[in-house]
């Protein structure tokens, strides 16, 4: 078995004082265990290629015989799947940021919305397939991709509002600024939505949301949830 | 006595002065009518109050609203406005309004617009415009034609010179019949004006003795009853005849 132990110095200068003394820190690693409580950083090594597959935050060094780290995380190390060819061990990465849900397309989204326009309306996603996400992305919904029928007639002002909550399927990862989003189907669209007065409206159409307290009616894009 | 409550008005405050808080009708006492509200005016579950302060307006049969009086304009539907290109996108020019958001004028928004003959407005030309679209979210969107699709007068406005004045100044000048001030003043004085709902008003003559008369005295005349404004404008009639 393979055992190392890296010893790592790191120094924190310690506040306010005239001599300026250096802390010093001592992490010990160990590449062998399921997963440590430790911490690895990009490029730090983790283990033999002939011992371990690279998994998710990991690759193989150029030279082809070492497996390091590219993400700053916890090594997790998983057994092969028994009745592979191959019976190394996986080695991943977790409890990385970027582990917090990504939007993919073809994902179901909750965002909400912050600006409408005349030809589009942007949104935050706030939530990936169920998952919240851990920083926000920006989306786009475009005219052309509010609803399925009569796409070049859409007002943007009578399906959205700033500030409602629309569940939103992503159709690509879109340009630098912005995911563009779609809420062309009966379960897309506008979940939850304030009225003027500040009720919290109830659906009563695919296409109106009536307030409780004062009884007036909105235009949204309604989404059919069951 | 039977009272027809259908007809009798729930209020008392129209044509008053009305504060933020002001309760102004009462739901519950009036049942199975349609009321419309217009600017100033919320429901509060059973109850119409006050949003701004102002004078309160009825248009029979139905419509409510409150009347006030700033320096800043708040976009309507329909209003004629005076606006100063600020910049030309390509498919519209960005237009200051005096309004929180910069207005839309489409490229194509005007009489036998095409993409061929599109006007070549610079930076700081007024133009005399109708808003076509108003909602407190989105940038208004104004158009130089009228509904038919006709100039009627809409466009650029050339020489003349632009004030700017308070939204109730604007409103009293477009009232009909005729302002006393503009009335008193056009006896003796040819002159024309374009005034915007926005709070801006050009007025154009043929001499600048004329333009500055005319605009003083429509500056002075906002808190003036209607003989008072005729007064003054004689005065100022007056100081012309001398020279």
């Amino acid at each position: 078995m393979h055992v190392r132990r890296e010893v790592i110095h790191i120094h924190l200068p310690r506040r306010s004082t005239s001599k300026c003394d250096m802390v010093g820190m001592v992490i010990e690693r160990d590449s062998v265990g399921e997963e440590g409580d430790d911490v690895v950083t990009p490029g730090e090594f983790l283990g033999e290629a002939t011992e371990f597959v690279a998994g998710k935050g990991a690759y193989v060094s150029p030279n082809g015989r070492s497996v390091r780290a590219c993400l700053t995380g916890r090594r997790k190390v998983t057994a092969a799947p028994p009745g592979s060819h191959d019976n190394r061990s996986t080695i991943e990465i977790v409890g990385h940021k970027a582990h917090g849900a990504v939007p993919q397309p073809g994902s179901i989204v909750i965002a909400r919305v912050t600006k409408v326009m005349a030809r589009n309306a942007s949104a935050d996603i706030m939530c990936v397939d169920s998952k919240a996400v851990k920083e926000k992305f920006s989306g786009i919904i475009r005219q052309q991709d509010v609803r399925a029928t009569e796409i070049d007639k859409v007002d943007m002002y009578q399906s959205f509002r700033p500030g409602d909550i629309v569940r939103a399927l992503v159709l690509s990862l879109g340009d630098a600024r912005a995911y563009y989003l779609s809420t062309a189907k009966n379960e897309l669209g506008v979940v939850s939505a304030q009225s003027i007065s500040g009720g919290t409206m109830v659906p009563i159409s695919w296409t109106e949301m009536q307030c409780p307290l004062t009884g007036q009616i909105e235009q949204r894009k309604v989404a059919k949830v069951d | 006595m039977d009272v027809d409550t259908r007809n009798m008005t729930p209020t008392n405050l129209i044509d008053k002065i009305v504060v933020p808080g002001d309760v102004v009708l009462d739901l519950t006492k009036m049942e199975n009518q349609t009321i419309k509200l217009g600017s100033g005016l919320r429901q509060d579950y059973d109850c119409i109050s006050v949003m701004q302060a102002g004078k309160l307006r009825l248009s029979k049969p139905n419509k409510y609203w409150v009347e006030s009086s700033q320096k800043r304009y708040v976009p309507s539907l329909e209003d004629t406005v005076l606006g100063i290109v600020v910049e030309h996108r390509s498919d519209n020019f960005l237009v200051d309004i005096k309004a929180p958001n910069l207005a839309f004028l489409p490229v194509l928004a005007f009489e036998g617009g095409t993409r061929r003959n599109i006007p070549k407005f610079e930076t700081g030309t007024l133009i005399y415009a109708r808003v076509v679209k108003a909602n407190g979210i989105m940038n208004p969107e104004l158009s130089c034609t009228d509904a038919s699709g006709k100039a009627a007068e809409f466009g650029q406005l050339k020489n003349g010179y632009m004030f700017e004045t308070s939204t109730g100044l604007a409103r009293m000048l477009l009232s009909s019949p005729t302002c006393p001030v503009l009335e008193a003043l056009g006896k003796k004085i040819s002159f024309e004006t374009a005034v915007g709902f926005n709070g801006r008003v050009w007025v154009n003559a043929s001499s600048p003795d004329d333009v500055i008369l005319v605009s003083n005295a429509i500056m002075r005349s906002e808190f003036l009853s209607g003989t008072q404004q005729r007064i003054m404008a004689e005065k100022l009639l007056q100081r012309l005849e001398k020279v």
